[in-house]
C-alpha cells in the first residue's frame, strides 16, 4: 500500500505553549489512522496544519502528493474536514448545508444533488432534510457536520474528535459510518480522546501527550509496549502516602499510580500479587473498597508511557 | 469565482433568515417614513389659494413704488394672497426655494430710470412651482397690475407730466388677459418706442424643480440612513461565523481568500440591493412618493450606497471583534452618517462645525443626490455624488479586508 498522508518533524508553538513538538507519522492509502491523546495533547493543531488551516512553525506534510507549503489548494481538493466543533449554519436546512459544502468542493448539478442525497441517507436524516439545523439535537447535528464533510468524495478524510458530547445511539451510528467510509475506499485520520474508539476503528494509532507522540503502531504492537502487563484498578478509602511506598514495594508490582482514591498498578502477575496487595493496604488503616483487574489496553499503555490515565 | 457567488448566496440567505434584520432593514425605515413624514407634513400636500406671497421693490426711483401700490391697494388681490413686502431679494428667493413663501415679485433697481430711458425692463416673478396653481394666479395678478400701472406711466410721458398719478387702480385678476397693446393704442404712431411691452414680467422658475412633501424628503433621508444597516448584518455574519468555527471550515474548502472576502461583500451587497429595491417601491405604493423622473439616476445612488455598506460590513467586521462590539459601533456610526447626511433634519439646517464632517458620509451625497433626482435632477446630475458615495465604499472595503481577521 502506498503512502497517501506524510508528515515529518512537525512543530507547533503559540507564544510560549509549544501545541506541537517534532511531531511526524505516515498514513497508508485505505487505512483508518488514529491520533489518541487527552485534551491539549496537539490533535486539532496537528490536523488544523494538515488542512492548511494553520502553517507549521517547521516540518513538512504531504498529502496525495501535494505539499501543503506549495500546493494548499491541491491539499484542499484531496481532504474532507471534519472539524471538534459542530461547523454548520444553523437558520439553514440539512440539504441546504449540504448543498453549500459541495459547492465548495466544486460540486454542481445532478452530481450534487446525487451527493447531497447520498450524504443525507449516510447520516440517517433523509428524512429531516428540509428542517433547520438548529431544530436538530446534539447527535443529529454531529451527523450532518460529518456528511458535510464527506459528500464529495475525499480521498483522505480529516475527522477530529467527532463523537464528543453525544447520545451512545449516535456515537454507534457515527462509528459504523466511519467504518462504512473507509470499506468504500477513503483514507480516514481520525483523533480521539476515546480510547474505545480508536481500538475498535484504527489499524494504526499513535497516542499523543503535551504535543509529542510517545507511542505508534497498531494496537498489538502498542500493547506489546507494556508486555503483557494487566491493569488492576483498587478503589480505597483512607490511603496514606506511606502506604503507598510499602506497596510499590511488593514484588511484581511493575508500576503504580494515584488518582485521588484510585490506584492503578501495572503487574505481569496480577493473580499472585493481589492477596499481598489487599493485605498491604488493609494493614496499613486503608479500606479496599473494590478491585479490578483489566487486560492491556490504550489506557494501560497509556498509564504505563505517562503515569497518567487518559481522562484527566 | 462561481464559489464567491455560493458565498455570497448564502450569506444573503443566512441574513434574510434573522429577523431582527428584516425588522431593521424594512420594517423600521418604512414606519419612521410614514411617521415622520406623517406628522411632520402630511401625505397629501394642500394646495390652498390662500398663499403667502413677497414683492421686493428696489427700484431706486417712484415706479416701482406705483407698482407696489398697485398690488397691495386692491381688495380683491388682498383676498388671494398674504403679501408682505420685504427688501432682501435673496432671503425671498430662499424662501419661494424653500416653499415658505408661494410666489415673489421682485421689482430691479434700474426700473424708473431704464422706463425713462425707454429701455425694455423685466420684472422677476419667482413661482414655486409645487404649488403652481396659485404661483401661476400670482404671475397673472401681477402682470395686469403690472400693465395697468405701465399704462399710467406711459400717458404720463406721452403728456409730459410728472410719474405721480396716485391710486391705480388694478385689474381684478380675471381681467390679466387684457392685452397691454389696448392701451398701446392710445400711443400709436407718435410715440412707437413707448409700448408697454417695455415692461415684461418673466416668470422665473425658483431653482428648486418641485416641492418636496416630507414624507417624500424622509423616503430618501430613511432610505439613505438604513441602507447602512446591511453592513452591520453582514459584519454580525463574519463574525458569528468565525465565532461558530465556519469560516474556518471554509478556509479548509478549496476555494481563495478572494472569493471568501469577496462573496461576504457580494452577499450584503445583494440584501442591501434587494432592501433598496423594497424600500423604492414599498414608499412609491404605500406612501405614493414620486422619486423623480430619471430611475436610472435613483437607483444608481442606491446601489453606490449599497456597495457603501457591502465596504462598510468589511471595516465594522475588522474593527469591531465581537458582535456586541459591531452592535454598538455600528449604528453608532450610522446614526453619525445620517445625522450629518440630512436624514433626520435637512442638512441645511445642521450647525457650521459639523458641515465639513459631510463629505464623510455616503449619507449626505446619497440622501441629497435622492432629493434632487425627486426635484428634476438627472443621472448626469447626481454621478458625481454617486462616485463620491463608491469611492467612501472603496475606502472602507479596502481598509476591511486588509484588517480583518479570520480566526
Ligand atoms: N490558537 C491558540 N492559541 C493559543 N494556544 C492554543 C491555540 N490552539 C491551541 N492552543 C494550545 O495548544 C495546545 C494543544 O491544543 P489542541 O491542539 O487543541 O489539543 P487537542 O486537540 O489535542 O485537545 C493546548 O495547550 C492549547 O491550549
Ligand atoms: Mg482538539
Amino acid at each position: 500500500m502506498s503512502t497517501i498522508v506524510e508528515v515529518t518533524g512537525l512543530r507547533k508553538r503559540f507564544g510560549d505553549i509549544v501545541a506541537v513538538e517534532d511531531v511526524s507519522f505516515t498514513i497508508a492509502e485505505g487505512e483508518i489512522f488514529g491520533l489518541l491523546g487527552p485534551n491539549g495533547a496537539g490533535k486539532t493543531t496537528t490536523i488544523s496544519m494538515v488542512s492548511c488551516l494553520l502553517s507549521a512553525d517547521a516540518g513538512t506534510i504531504t498529502v496525495n502528493g501535494h505539499s501543503t507549503g506549495r500546493d494548499p489548494i491541491g491539499v484542499k481538493r484531496s481532504l474532507g474536514v471534519v472539524p471538534q466543533e459542530i461547523a454548520l449554519y444553523p437558520t439553514l436546512t440539512a440539504a441546504e448545508n449540504l448543498a453549500f459544502w459541495g459547492r465548495m468542493y466544486g460540486l454542481s448539478g445532478a452530481d450534487l444533488k446525487r451527493a447531497v442525497d447520498e450524504a443525507l441517507e449516510l447520516a440517517g436524516l433523509a428524512d429531516r432534510a428540509k428542517e433547520r439545523v438548529e431544530t436538530y439535537s446534539g447527535g443529529m447535528k454531529r451527523r450532518i457536520n460529518i456528511a458535510a464533510g464527506v459528500l464529495h468524495t475525499p480521498k483522505v478524510l480529516l475527522m477530529d474528535e467527532p463523537t464528543v458530547g453525544i447520545d451512545p445511539q449516535s456515537r454507534n451510528h457515527i462509528l459504523d459510518t466511519v467504518k462504512r467510509l473507509n470499506a468504500s475506499g477513503m483514507t480516514v485520520l481520525y483523533t480521539s480522546h476515546y480510547m474505545e474508539e480508536v481500538e475498535y476503528l484504527c489499524d494504526r494509532i499513535a497516542i499523543m501527550d503535551h504535543g509529542k507522540i510517545i507511542a505508534e503502531g497498531t494496537l498489538n504492537q502498542l500493547r506489546d509496549v507494556v508486555g503483557g502487563m494487566d491493569v488492576v484498578t483498587v478503589k480505597v478509602d483512607g490511603l496514606a502516602d506511606e502506604t503507598l511506598d510499602a506497596a510499590r514495594a511488593i514484588g511484581g508490582v511493575e508500576q503504580l499510580d494515584r488518582t485521588d482514591d484510585t490506584l492503578q498498578v501495572l503487574t505481569r502477575s496480577s493473580g499472585s500479587i493481589l492477596g499481598v496487595l489487599i493485605s498491604t493496604l488493609e494493614s496499613a488503616g486503608a479500606h479496599v473498597v473494590s478491585v479490578s483487574v483489566q487486560e492491556p489496553d490504550l489506557e494501560s499503555v497509556f498509564l504505563h508511557l505517562t503515569g497518567k490515565s487518559l481522562r484527566d | 469565482m462561481r464559489e464567491l457567488f455560493t458565498i455570497a448566496r448564502k450569506d444573503a440567505k443566512v441574513i434574510l433568515r434573522d429577523k431582527a434584520a428584516v425588522l431593521v432593514m424594512l420594517a423600521m425605515p418604512l414606519g419612521l417614513i410614514f411617521i415622520l413624514g406623517s406628522a411632520l407634513g402630511g401625505i397629501e400636500e394642500s394646495d390652498a389659494i390662500d398663499a403667502k406671497v413677497a414683492i421686493v421693490d428696489l427700484d431706486a426711483g417712484e415706479t416701482g413704488a406705483l407698482f407696489v401700490e398697485a398690488l397691495t391697494g386692491s381688495e380683491d388681490i388682498g383676498n388671494l394672497f398674504r403679501i408682505e413686502l420685504g427688501d432682501d431679494a435673496d432671503a425671498v428667493r430662499t424662501d419661494v426655494e424653500r416653499g415658505d413663501l408661494t410666489a415673489a415679485l421682485i421689482i430691479p433697481r434700474d426700473l424708473t430710470e431704464r422706463i425713462a430711458a425707454g429701455e425694455p425692463v423685466a420684472l422677476e416673478v419667482l413661482q414655486d412651482p409645487g404649488s403652481r396653481v396659485s404661483a401661476g394666479v400670482w404671475a397673472g395678478v401681477a402682470r395686469a397690475a403690472v400693465s395697468a400701472a405701465s399704462s399710467q406711466i406711459v400717458f404720463g410721458r406721452v403728456l409730459g407730466e410728472a410719474v405721480d398719478v396716485p391710486g391705480v387702480a388694478p385689474a381684478p385678476p380675471g381681467d390679466s388677459a387684457v392685452p397691454p397693446q389696448g392701451a398701446g393704442g392710445y400711443v400709436g404712431p407718435t410715440l412707437p418706442m413707448l409700448t408697454l411691452d417695455i415692461v415684461t414680467v418673466e416668470p422665473v422658475e425658483a431653482t428648486i424643480g418641485t416641492r418636496i412633501s416630507m414624507i417624500a424628503y424622509y423616503s430618501a433621508g430613511m432610505t439613505g440612513m438604513f441602507l447602512l444597516f446591511g453592513s452591520m448584518f453582514g459584519a454580525f455574519a463574519f463574525l458569528k461565523e468565525r465565532r461558530e468555527q465556519t469560516l474556518a471550515r471554509v478556509l479548509t474548502t478549496p476555494v481563495s481568500k478572494t472569493a471568501v472576502v469577496g462573496g461576504k461583500a457580494l452577499g450584503v451587497f445583494m440584501i442591501g440591493a434587494g432592501q433598496f429595491l423594497v424600500l423604492l417601491l414599498g414608499t412609491t405604493m404605500l406612501f405614493r412618493v414620486d422619486w423623480g423622473a430619471d430611475v436610472a439616476a435613483t437607483v444608481t445612488l442606491g446601489l453606490a450606497e449599497v456597495f457603501a455598506a457591502a465596504g462598510l460590513a468589511m471595516t465594522l467586521a475588522a474593527v469591531g471583534k465581537s458582535e456586541r462590539a459591531v452592535g454598538g459601533i455600528g449604528p453608532a456610526l450610522i446614526m453619525f452618517f445620517a445625522a450629518t447626511g440630512g436624514s433626520m433634519i435637512p442638512s441645511a439646517m445642521l450647525p457650521e462645525w459639523l458641515k465639513p464632517l459631510q463629505v464623510v458620509s455616503p449619507v449626505w451625497w446619497s440622501v441629497n443626490g435622492f432629493l434632487d433626482v425627486m426635484q428634476g435632477a438627472t443621472l448626469a446630475d447626481v454621478i458625481g455624488p454617486a462616485a463620491a458615495v463608491a469611492g467612501i465604499g472603496a475606502v472602507l472595503l479596502v481598509f476591511g479586508i486588509w484588517r480583518l481577521e479570520y480566526r
